[in-house]
């Protein structure tokens, strides 16, 4: 499983969308389960799914799938 | 927690095992893996029951949905939560509010202390006593108006949190002896509103959120990060804390009660086998590991506080069992706590059953503690009414292995609770009384006549509302009607004019029985009443108590005028023992088999018929 496909199974999990609704561009906006709740579910999610720790300053910019994806890299996570 | 611990948990295949596990620490550690482990317990659970929860709060709760659904999965329930609109939504009480319709079964209130009083965004520690007690006053006023507000609608049990403060207290180290202390400023507000509760509100509970904070630590209960960006306050394991305290006052109310707690001897009141290792090699004393088993007692001392009876179940030597029962120093349940023993060779299922008709009680409120996978699979087998609760295999997990069992909590006491052991001991004293004047060719009339018994009736006895509602709640056997109420609506009956709530308890020379008896009464007609419930608790059976109390209702009845009662018998499962009490009482059946006792064609029997002395107190009314 890539990295994609992993953060993929993650969103959709935790917000409870088909994988297929969740592609390399989806942001919050197009998902409306990915509002500010689903958005705090969704921080708990990735640092259980990816065994990392994210800072508050960051909850606010991790509201697209480029966006984690960004993130998870400058962490280290290919 | 660990992936391993993770894939142990879904390899899982019993409820039970699941919270064994969890209760010993592996708890998890994000929403995900709670739903995980939620949908692998929903998948052993093929029908769950329902419970419905509304939940008004002044900070975000809808992130506690996965932890209630893990809590509740775990305990075979389907959570069903509506949370209100966030804020201190008063209008939810309202009639046909979205949370009335919701009809739950439990309204759980998360306040936090600002709430109460603006007074708290300033340090309480700055003000002088007086004023500490004026704000006291007011917040305590203010969450008197909240809860009656909520009580006085059908919000099913009404569940009061508050927040914890996120802060040490004001003056850190120095605190706990300051005359402006805020810890002693707190204490003092719970002091209070818990004896308000417990003396006026029925059906209420503070859930107290210090207890949680104390379990997991200040510094693990809050999540900073989720509570200043989204008013968030638990951490996972809070979260998980929380929930699980929820969900088990959801499993209280929807279960049958417990009463009765079963113990194991060896390698669970003690390490070891006493027939084996003899009274100097169990494991029991200061030492490790004997210290850990009578800290497992001391809290088995704790759960009869709560008023579960205990009894002994025990594949043994009776004479290596009673040896340590009363001379090992270290042994903390003499033979005096125990209600009931079995100490012999015969399947514990088998014992299970004779302790229920030797103690009057059902199975299904029985609680099963045990070490051996063996033991534990046969009665789960055998009789699957009876919880069971097996010990943990790591013994350092001992003295907190009962402490997360659902049906172990309590949500009301009455004074009759604490002494119930102490009650079932006189029991034994009667049989054993019984027993002497049958061998001496006495008749029953005899024995009851020497118990010397005093019957206390009360009418309208305001006072007794919580263990009234209790009697409906539990009387299983002897009940005409099975109809369960809460303290609400008992609390309403006695303040209804229209109707006549009755009580007695029951005396005898081994000692008082407490309260045991209840009938309810309704004014169908100026001239004639409807026998709603008439009950006794199967403690006092085959005293001729019953009889002596509706005869004095009767009387009683007669005496205002009215000339007829009517009554029913519900057949349940439970309460054959109570099918032939109504005919002889001189009720008689019509074809639809309602019953009809004609106090005019018939007189009361008289008070001397009976072996009983009885005290009718009317002043008790209002």
């Amino acid at each position: 499983m890539n990295l994609f496909e992993k953060l993929q199974q993650t969103i959709s999990s935790t917000l409870k969308v088909a994988p297929a609704k969740i592609t390399e561009t989806t942001r919050d906006e197009d998902v409306a389960a990915w509002d500010s709740l689903g958005q705090v579910n969704l921080i708990m999610a990735l640092e259980q799914a990816f065994d990392i720790y994210i800072e508050v300053e960051d909850f606010g910019n991790l509201n697209s799938v480029p966006a984690i994806l960004e993130f998870l890299g400058k962490q280290g996570i290919a | 927690m660990t992936t391993t611990d993770l894939e142990k948990l879904l390899s899982r295949q019993s409820l039970a095992q699941l919270r064994a596990d969890i209760s010993a620490g592996k708890s998890p550690n994000s929403p995900a893996q709670a739903q995980q482990i939620a949908a692998h317990a929903k998948s052993l659970t093929p029908s769950p029951r329902p419970l419905r929860l509304a939940i008004v709060h002044t900070y975000t709760s809808e992130l506690l949905d996965p932890w209630l659904d893990l809590a509740g999965a775990l305990q075979g329930l389907a959570v069903h939560t509506y949370h209100a609109p966030y804020g201190l939504a008063l209008q939810e009480a309202a009639a046909g509010s979205a949370l009335l319709r919701h009809a739950p079964d439990l309204t759980l209130l998360m306040l936090r202390r600002e709430d109460l009083h603006p007074g708290f965004l300033q340090p309480v520690a700055g003000l002088r006593a007086e004023a500490q007690d004026a704000l006291r006053a007011q917040a305590l006023g203010r969450l008197r108006e909240i809860v009656l507000h909520f009580r006085a609608q059908p919000v099913g049990h009404l569940v009061l949190t508050i927040l914890p403060a996120l802060a040490k207290p004001a003056l850190g180290f120095y605190d706990a002896q300051a005359e402006s202390s805020e810890a002693q400023f707190w204490a003092a507000c719970k002091a209070e509103l818990g004896q308000w509760l417990r003396q006026s509100v029925p059906s209420a509970l503070f859930l107290d959120l210090d207890e949680v904070l104390l379990q997991v630590g200040r510094s693990s209960f809050f999540d900073r990060r989720f509570w200043y960006s989204s008013r968030f306050p638990f951490s996972a394991e809070a979260a998980g804390d929380v929930a699980r305290r929820i969900v088990a006052i959801g499993t209280v109310l929807g279960r049958p009660r417990a009463k009765v707690l079963v113990l194991d001897a060896d390698n669970t009141l003690w390490g070891g086998i006493i027939g084996e290792d003899g009274m100097a090699g169990i494991a029991l004393g200061p030492d490790y590991p004997g210290s850990l088993f009578v800290d497992f007692q001391r809290r088995i001392l704790d759960l009869q506080q709560r008023g579960f009876i205990l009894a002994l179940c025990s594949k043994n030597n009776a004479a290596d069992v009673d040896q340590v029962l009363q001379n090992h120093p270290h042994q903390l349940l003499r033979d005096g706590h125990f209600a009931a023993r079995r100490v012999n060779w015969i399947a514990k299922p088998e014992n299970l059953k004779s302790l229920a008709a030797e103690l009057n009680l059902g199975l299904d409120s029985f609680i099963f503690v045990d070490d051996s996978d063996h033991e534990c699979a046969a009665v789960r087998h055998a009789l699957p009414q009876v919880e069971v609760v097996q010990v943990p295999s790591r013994v350092i997990d001992m003295p907190t292995c009962l402490d997360q069992v659902a049906r172990l909590e309590v949500l009301a006491l009455t004074s009759e609770d604490g002494a119930k052991t102490a009650l079932y001991a006189q029991e034994r004293q009667r049989r054993d009384l019984n027993n002497d004047i049958e061998r001496s060719g006495g008749g029953a009339g005899d024995y009851l006549l020497r118990l010397d018994m005093r019957m206390h009736i009360e009418l309208a006895a305001l006072a007794h509302v919580p263990r009234l509602s209790q009697l409906t709640n539990k009387t299983n056997q002897f009940n005409l009607t099975t109809r369960r109420y809460d303290e609400q609506r008992v609390r309403a009956m006695v303040l209804d004019p229209g109707w006549i709530v009755a009580d007695f308890s029951l005396a005898d020379v081994f000692g008082d029985s407490g309260l045991v008896g209840l009938a309810l009464l309704q004014r169908s007609t100026p001239r004639n009443a409807r026998l709603d419930t008439f009950l006794m608790s199967c403690r006092v059976i085959g005293r001729d108590a019953e009889a002596a109390f509706l005869q004095a209702l009767l009387r009683h009845l007669a005496g205002l005028g009215i000339e007829g009662v009517q009554a029913e018998f519900l057949p349940t499962a439970k309460n054959e023992l109570a099918r032939l009490f109504l005919p002889s009482q001189g009720f008689v059946a019509d074809a639809q088999g309602i019953y009809w006792r004609d106090l005019r064609a018939l007189a009361p029997r008289a008070a001397d018929e009976f072996p009983i002395k009885i005290m009718f107190d009317a002043c008790a009314a209002l």
